[in-house]
């Protein structure tokens, strides 16, 4: 009995163990002429890890084309999700639908450059978005 | 005894009761349920494919100022499991469409329109001025078409798929490809004592 106990409770607490949490953050690119960068994110230990240490954005014919430079900040690999998303002049996200979430891999303490082109040419500026 | 019985059947049928439940979640979320084809990765290939084929210099440069046809053909799917590659074909042409960049015409669906030009030429129901003319149809400059292939291993617990998707951009006149892509995913699943 009194191994029992403990056998149990160990049971328990595998079964418990969450494998995943659902927590997003956000990392806003705000696009006025010059590339100004706000970074803020309600998870605050993924942002913590992520940092965007270069950003670029370009016209590929008449479609707006970015470029962020993310780096693992952690010394662990990090397993994360991003999306992009594009906005028109007025402020109205493009076929939101059609983004899906892409999923990234960084070695710790490395760099990795994602790419995203808008859907459309009425693309003015873009977010970046990450979850777990 | 009679007593007893009832009261463990009530109990196996309460515990063997399922309570199912039905809800709605992302759809752009990522899907790990299990090795197979899924929709994170049809979404991965489409994305990868249009951003590719948008920013490559001679395809920026053909689109420039105008929107060339095109027609799509079949991915030949190479993998072991059914696939519905028309799906992912779907999805590119949507997003290929919606970007302004290029037209399509669509080959599953002659018959249909021939019947409908049949109908608005030859029953007399539709006025002349208005029915739409034989022989106008603007014929696809190039054609889409690709390979979807996978390699499966196991051993023991552990399972891995690699899938490689690759896509053509043909002109038809000519045969030459004018740009060609392809997107690799790894997927691994490794089964463990609990599940966890």
């Amino acid at each position: 009995m009194t191994i029992f106990r403990p056998l149990m409770a160990l049971l328990v607490a595998l079964l418990l163990t969450a494998c995943s949490a659902s927590n997003m953050g956000q990392l806003e690119v705000d696009e006025n002429g010059e590339t100004v960068t706000r970074v803020y994110s309600n998870n605050s230990l993924l942002s913590s890890r992520i940092s965007v240490p270069d950003l670029k954005q370009k016209k590929v014919g008449d479609l707006l084309y970015m470029q962020a430079t993310l780096e693992n900040d952690w010394k662990f690999q990090l397993d994360f999700q991003y999306k992009v998303k594009f906005f028109d002049a007025d402020g109205f996200e493009l076929q939101p639908e059609a983004q899906p979430w892409r999923q990234v891999v960084m070695a710790g303490r490395s760099q990795n450059n994602i790419k995203a082109i808008a859907p459309n040419p009425s693309a003015v500026r873009f977010e970046i978005w990450v979850q777990e | 005894m009679r007593r007893v019985l009832t009261m463990i059947m009530l109990g196996a049928a309460v515990a063997l009761s399922g309570c199912s439940t039905v809800d709605y979640g992302d759809a752009q979320a990522r899907e790990t349920v299990n090795t197979d084809f899924g929709s994170t990765d049809l979404q991965m290939i489409a994305s990868k494919m249009v951003d590719d084929m948008l920013v490559f210099p001679p395809i920026v440069q053909l689109t420039q100022n105008r929107r060339p046809v095109v027609f799509v053909d079949s991915i030949k799917n190479k993998t072991t499991e059914h696939i519905d590659t028309e799906s992912i074909t779907d999805t590119i042409q949507s997003k290929l469409l919606n970007s302004g960049k290029f037209r399509f015409v669509d080959m599953t669906k002659v018959e249909s329109v021939r019947e409908q030009l049949d109908y608005q030429s030859e029953s007399g129901l539709v006025d002349p001025n208005t029915a739409a003319q034989m022989g106008r149809q603007i014929g696809a400059e190039f054609m889409m078409y690709g390979n979807f292939s996978s390699i499966v291993k196991r051993e023991g617990s552990t399972k891995d798929v690699y899938y490689k998707f690759t896509l053509k951009l043909m002109n038809i006149q000519t045969g030459i490809i004018e740009w060609a892509n392809e997107k690799e995913i790894r997927k691994t699943q490794k089964k463990s004592l609990f599940g966890m």
